[in-house]
């Protein structure tokens, strides 16, 4: 780059996700891969150090642990589910949600910002365990004609209408809502990341590289933007935690549930 | 924190829009595939569009039968 010379902007794409192994020859052990080890690793000691010297009177780390705990146990799993069956689902809900969040919140935080799920093969093997996980409970509880019975035969639909009905609720139920769940969390984590490296990274060319003056009083609004994207960002990563969890929880709600 | 008293008897509706939203996405795929491959059949053009209307018609009619007469 010669000072004075404007260079030519190359905008960041889905090229942007490629991640080089990080310790040479070693091919799967990438940025993803890393982030993943690394927040299983903060998940196991912040709920062991929350649940080890647990006490009536309850110590700080403790006290997060069980509001964390808790909040999964009654907003999510007990709502969704039902009080009599919800826990036994618990305890993956409360991994799953956690997992997911803290691997989300990785793209905000400083230094390691990269969204595991921005990977989609990530978001397809979380989906495709809670798809697994609600139809096994269902197939379990009612047998396999009598789960598929439940999974196609729409409540409350008159009888004549049912033959139309059927294949519709067949591919929303077994079909349409695994692909939605993993590329609803796949595509708000990479289009959130791709929208804060298109500010950053045009604020950044702008600002240094342009050599317009111009340009740099706009480039210094594009990244006071970008930090306001970021916010934003945060705030859609956990929701998205949130939603996938959720929806785990109602999909194995509504695979047991008597005949509404 | 009382294990007993359930606060909400009602079920949480809180995932319900993105549960009626994998409806529609079904219903307009299950018909609109039937009629694509109608065309492809017959040589047509049209039966796709019919198919996804009809595919997301009868999806609102099922999500009325199961979500509008709840209360």
């Amino acid at each position: 780059m010669i000072a004075g010379v404007p260079t030519e902007f190359t905008p960041p794409g889905p090229g942007s996700f490629e991640t080089p192994p990080i310790i040479h020859g070693v091919e799967w052990f990438t940025k993803p891969v890393l982030v993943a080890a690394l927040s299983v690793v903060v998940i196991i000691w912040f709920f062991w150090g929350a649940s080890r010297k647990a006490a009536v009177v309850p110590s700080k780390l403790q006290f997060a642990g069980e509001l964390g705990y808790n909040f999964v146990r009654n907003s999510i799993a007990r709502d969704a589910i039902g009080s009599k069956d919800y826990m036994k689902y618990v305890p993956y809900l409360t991994g799953l949600f956690f997992f997911i969040l803290l691997n989300n919140v990785a793209a905000t935080i400083p230094l390691i910002q990269f969204p595991t799920f921005s990977h989609i093969g990530w978001a397809y093997v979380a989906a495709i365990m809670s798809w697994v996980i609600y139809n096994a409970v269902g197939i379990k509880k009612k047998g396999l004609f009598g789960y598929f019975k439940h999974q196609t035969m729409p409540a409350g639909v008159p009888a004549w209408l049912m033959p139309l009905m059927i294949p519709i609720e067949f591919i929303s139920n077994i079909i349409v809502r695994p692909v939605s769940l993993s590329l609803r969390l796949f595509a708000n984590m990479f289009a959130g990341h791709i929208l804060l490296l298109v500010f950053v990274l045009g604020g950044e060319y702008m600002v240094f590289e342009s050599g317009s003056i111009a340009l740099g009083g706009v480039g210094i609004l594009t990244f006071l933007m970008g930090i306001a994207i970021a916010g934003l960002e945060l705030f859609v990563q956990c929701i998205q935690a949130y939603i996938f969890v959720v929806l785990t929880a109602q999909y194995i709600g509504s695979a047991i549930a008597d005949e509404h | 924190m009382s294990e007993h008293k359930d606060p909400k008897p009602t079920p949480d509706t809180s995932g319900d829009g993105w549960r009626v939203l994998s409806y529609l996405i079904g219903g307009v795929l299950v018909y609109g595939g039937i009629g694509f491959g109608l065309d492809r059949l017959f040589g047509t053009q049209f039966l796709v569009v019919i198919g996804i209307v009809l595919g997301a018609g009868l999806t609102i009619l099922l999500l009325n039968f199961r979500y509008g007469s709840k209360s």
